[in-house]
């Protein structure tokens, strides 16, 4: 074979670029791992989730859902399709001990028994959707407000906690703890990051508060919830209220919050400050004139970003704030207005953990679950987006 | 753009030009104070070539200090160049103007009036012409006219040699002493000089125009 | 004999008092353990351009910066012994108002600072900073500044696009023009061309040339060129020490110091 004869800047196979196709590749394969993980997360969640969300009739949103509290369900499910179900199921298992206990040479009766359990499950599948197709699902209030319940030589009836009616609550009760626990955090971190990146004098002690603060988002969320539960709800006595929660979820923030903002403030030029104390400022007029427009944009993303991600935690909110069921709505049954701040709500994390491990799980439960996450997925991502949006307002009026 | 110190570049040029006509009028007076008999204008002379001499070391200041402070090129090394030289030219016709003028007062006293045969007066004004345009030329910047002086010049060299024969002719001998003709000789070489400086000029002026 | 070719020659002791306005005497200034200044004494004459020279780190932008205290924001630094005085008044004495001496003692950068905002709201900032609101008042402040710093005529079509779609020249004579706004006397530039291309630098140049018909300007530059063509007086800094001060003349023709000689000739190191 003759081989063509090389230029000087020829293309030549080495061991060098081999490795470095594989490598680029191998940093390919896990990013798209990744993204796989992430996809197949959003998917699952949200393709179970819009089952309880959505509906197939008119306003295509199912608004039990999002505005009802939490409920029991009740089942009334036809008694014919209900009772041939268990004969199949008892037969299968029957059938199935049967070819356990076959010898390794029964080949022809184990195919047999296959067929036979295939056959089973096949009607199986038949009642049961003949069974959804009948049976009659009541959330607690529309159950005791029936004229007369469904004839039960008919039916067979049926109780499931937490699995009727919706999470209306959890939803106020999440929002509002997050726009609390915003505007906590973000005051407290803001003067804080102004004080540590403008004022302080740089030294082993601002290293050593620096330090610690970094330290303090390490800490495990439960530690937090602890420390709120001790501080908050006992100490100053607020109780299980939507202030301990706040301050909670504030004081957990906060170690983002400061180093976003210190970050985004740092990131400022430096002739922003000169030229305006240049001409006369004092060093707050410069901070607030020339600093913070133009460091607000990555405080308030980071920031609520930070506190998107702290408000999903269950840990912190558990013994400070949420209820697992609470009938009313905050601003229902409020003696004195101060009387919002110092009452339990429900929250959406809460309520994930309450449905997902405190109540026995049935064919029920699942679509609450995957209802509330979804919603709940829903309401971070709506702000995080809105912070976004925030960020791109703000940056096209201060850009530089 | 028109740099604030580009000012001074002209004001160089206007004191170049003043020093010209000051020379200039230094010759023409020195030839003039000859001609008319005129011991005061001898006097005047010699000032005028002074203040000459001061006003080129003016000039070389200037363009010291306009090379050390505003980092001339081009166009603007060159002007700084040229009003070097000139400005050595211009002070060397003052210095020709000085010799004619003292020659002239040794021949005033030693003979009186000059008698007619020497084309003295025709020389310096063909000089000073030439020096007048000279300096017209660098002021307008006029290659032409720069041109011109050169070739002009031959016509001051022709009288000059036109002196040399009558100085130098039996019938002269007996008309002035020895050291007036030899003072005679010299002061036609001197105007013969001031042409030259002229034609010098001439040829800077085309260097600062032309550029090589 | 006074010569026209030579602009009013600053004579270096007749009258020196009179003229200053700014007096420093044995000033030494230091940044935590390593001193940056040493005994400085020089006087800056009213109404002229006063250039400070000398290699990196010699201290220059350093002496600058004690003029209208920018030094206070660097923590650690200290005046070892001196003092400075401007119209008179030691600016480092307890009882003087850093806002009020920077209102007195302009500056302008070596990166053209123009803040994010419009070209009329950069101007109008160190007015509205005082508390000055009156839009009239604003309007005539905006358009004397930029034609004192011969930028009306550029920017008076779109005075309020922002001051960053600028050029670099532009950004700089606008952050001259800014510092004008507050009256100040004096103007420090700290190398106020070093970012700048040619053209852009000749227009600061004839700005700062026109400029000092009103107000003393101080100038630290590296460029050697402009220190010769803009300044009427120059001080040459070498490790933090003044070399050598004096008309810019004598300091580029003729310079007492072989240190200086060294320096402006180009045969340092």
């Amino acid at each position: 074979m003759a081989k063509p004869k090389l230029h000087r800047f020829a293309i030549r196979s080495s061991r060098k670029k081999t490795i470095e196709v594989i490598v680029a590749n191998l940093f390919r394969l896990m990013t798209y791992c990744v993204i796989l993980a992430a996809a197949y997360l959003f998917f699952d969640i949200t393709a179970n989730g819009s089952k309880a969300v959505f509906q197939g009739k008119a306003p295509f949103i199912n608004i039990q859902f999002l505005t009802e509290k939490p409920q029991t369900l009740h089942v009334f499910e036809p008694l014919e399709p209900y009772n041939e179900i268990q004969k199949r199921r008892t037969q299968i298992l029957q059938l199935q001990s049967k070819r356990k206990a076959l010898g390794s040479n029964d080949t022809e009766q184990r195919t047999e028994y296959s067929e036979q359990i295939d056959n089973l499950q096949a009607e199986i599948e038949r009642w049961d959707a003949q069974r959804k197709a009948e049976r009659l699902k009541y959330s607690d209030d529309a159950y005791r407000a029936l004229d007369h319940t469904p004839d039960l030589s008919m039916f067979k009836h049926q109780t499931y906690a937490y699995s009727g009616g919706g999470i209306g609550p959890a939803i106020i009760g999440t929002c509002l703890l997050v726009l609390g626990s915003i505007a906590i955090a973000l005051s407290l971190g803001l003067l804080c990051a102004i004080y540590l990146s403008e004022y302080s004098r740089p030294g082993k002690t601002l290293q050593a508060i620096r330090l610690s603060i970094l330290n303090l988002s390490g800490v495990p969320s439960i530690v937090f919830g602890l420390f709120g539960f001790g501080m908050f709800v006992h100490f100053f006595g607020w109780g299980v209220s939507i202030i301990a929660g706040w301050f909670t979820l504030a004081i957990m923030a906060l170690p983002v919050i400061i180093a976003a903002s210190e970050e985004s403030m740092r990131a400022i030029p430096r002739g922003f400050r000169e030229g305006s104390l240049a001409l006369g400022a004092s060093k707050w007029t410069s901070i607030r004139t020339n600093v913070l427009p133009y460091a607000l944009p990555g405080i308030l993303t980071s920031s609520i970003m930070g506190i998107a991600r702290v408000a999903g935690e269950t840990a912190p909110i558990m013994f400070t704030a949420a209820y697992a069921l609470r009938d009313q709505l905050p601003w229902e049954g409020l003696e004195q207005p101060t009387d919002f701040f110092f009452q339990g709500v429900m929250a959406l994390p809460y309520h994930i953990y309450v449905v997902s491990s405190k109540i026995p799980q049935n064919e029920y439960t699942r679509d609450m679950q995957y209802g509330t996450a979804f919603v709940f997925l829903f309401i971070v991502g709506f702000f995080a987006l809105s912070s976004i949006l925030l960020r791109i307002h703000v940056r096209s009026k201060y850009k530089w | 753009m028109q740099r604030y110190f580009h000012d001074e570049l002209q004001e160089l040029r206007n004191k170049l030009t003043l020093l010209g006509e000051k020379s200039n009028d230094a010759a023409r007076l020195s030839v003039e104070s000859l001609l008319e008999g005129d011991l005061e204008m001898v006097d005047r002379v010699l000032a005028l070539d002074d203040a000459i001499d001061e006003l080129e070391k003016e000039i070389g200041h200037a363009c010291m200090r306009y090379i050390s402070l505003r980092s001339p090129v081009s166009t603007d090394a060159r002007l700084i160049l040229v009003a070097l030289k000139a400005s050595h030219d211009f002070e060397r016709v003052g210095d020709e103007a000085h010799t004619i003028a003292r020659k002239a007062r040794d021949i005033l006293i030693r003979e009186g009036r000059l008698s007619e045969p020497l084309k003295f007066k025709e020389m310096s004004r063909l000089s000073s012409n030439l020096l007048n345009d000279a300096i017209t030329c660098f002021v307008e910047e006029d290659i032409e006219k720069a041109e011109a002086v050169i070739k002009m010049d031959q016509e001051i060299d022709a009288l000059n040699k036109h002196h040399y024969e009558i100085l130098t002719a039996e019938t002269m001998q007996k008309q002035l002493s020895d050291a007036s003709r030899f003072d005679a000789v010299l002061i036609s070489k001197s105007i013969e000089r001031i042409g030259d400086h002229a034609k010098n000029l001439a040829k800077e002026v085309i260097y600062l125009l032309k550029g090589n | 004999m006074n010569l026209a070719i030579q602009p009013e020659r600053p004579k270096p002791n007749s009258a020196s008092k009179a003229k200053a306005i700014i007096e420093t005497r044995d000033f030494s200034f230091a940044y935590g353990p390593t001193q940056a200044l040493f005994d400085i004494s020089m006087d800056i004459h009213k109404k002229e351009v006063t250039a400070l020279i000398g290699p990196s780190g010699c201290g220059k932008s350093t002496f600058l910066r004690c003029f209208n205290r920018m030094n206070d924001l660097i923590d650690n630094t200290r005046i070892l012994s001196g003092q400075i005085k401007i119209s008179g008044i030691d600016i480092y004495k307890r009882d003087v108002d850093v806002i009020e001496l920077r209102k007195h003692v302009g500056m302008v950068f070596q990166k053209s600072n123009p803040f994010p905002k419009s070209i009329y709201d950069n101007i109008a900032y160190g007015l509205r900073i005082q508390g000055i609101k009156r839009k009239s008042e604003l309007d005539e402040v905006v358009e004397r500044c930029l034609r004192g710093a011969a930028l009306w005529d550029e920017v008076k079509d779109r005075l309020g696009d922002s001051a960053l779609g600028m050029s670099g020249g532009q950004q700089q004579r606008l952050c001259i023009a800014r510092a004008l706004a507050v009256k100040p006397k004096i103007i420090l530039m700290d190398e106020p061309c070093s970012a700048l291309d040619p053209v852009a630098t000749a227009k600061v140049e004839e700005l700062i040339h026109g400029l000092k018909t009103d107000y003393t300007i101080v100038i630290v530059t590296h460029n050697m060129q402009q220190a010769a063509r803009l300044s009427d007086r120059t001080a040459f800094f070498y490790l933090g020490k003044l070399i050598e001060y004096g008309p810019t003349e004598q300091i580029f023709m003729n310079p007492e110091n072989p240190k200086t000689e060294a320096y402006v000739s180009g045969r340092f190191g």
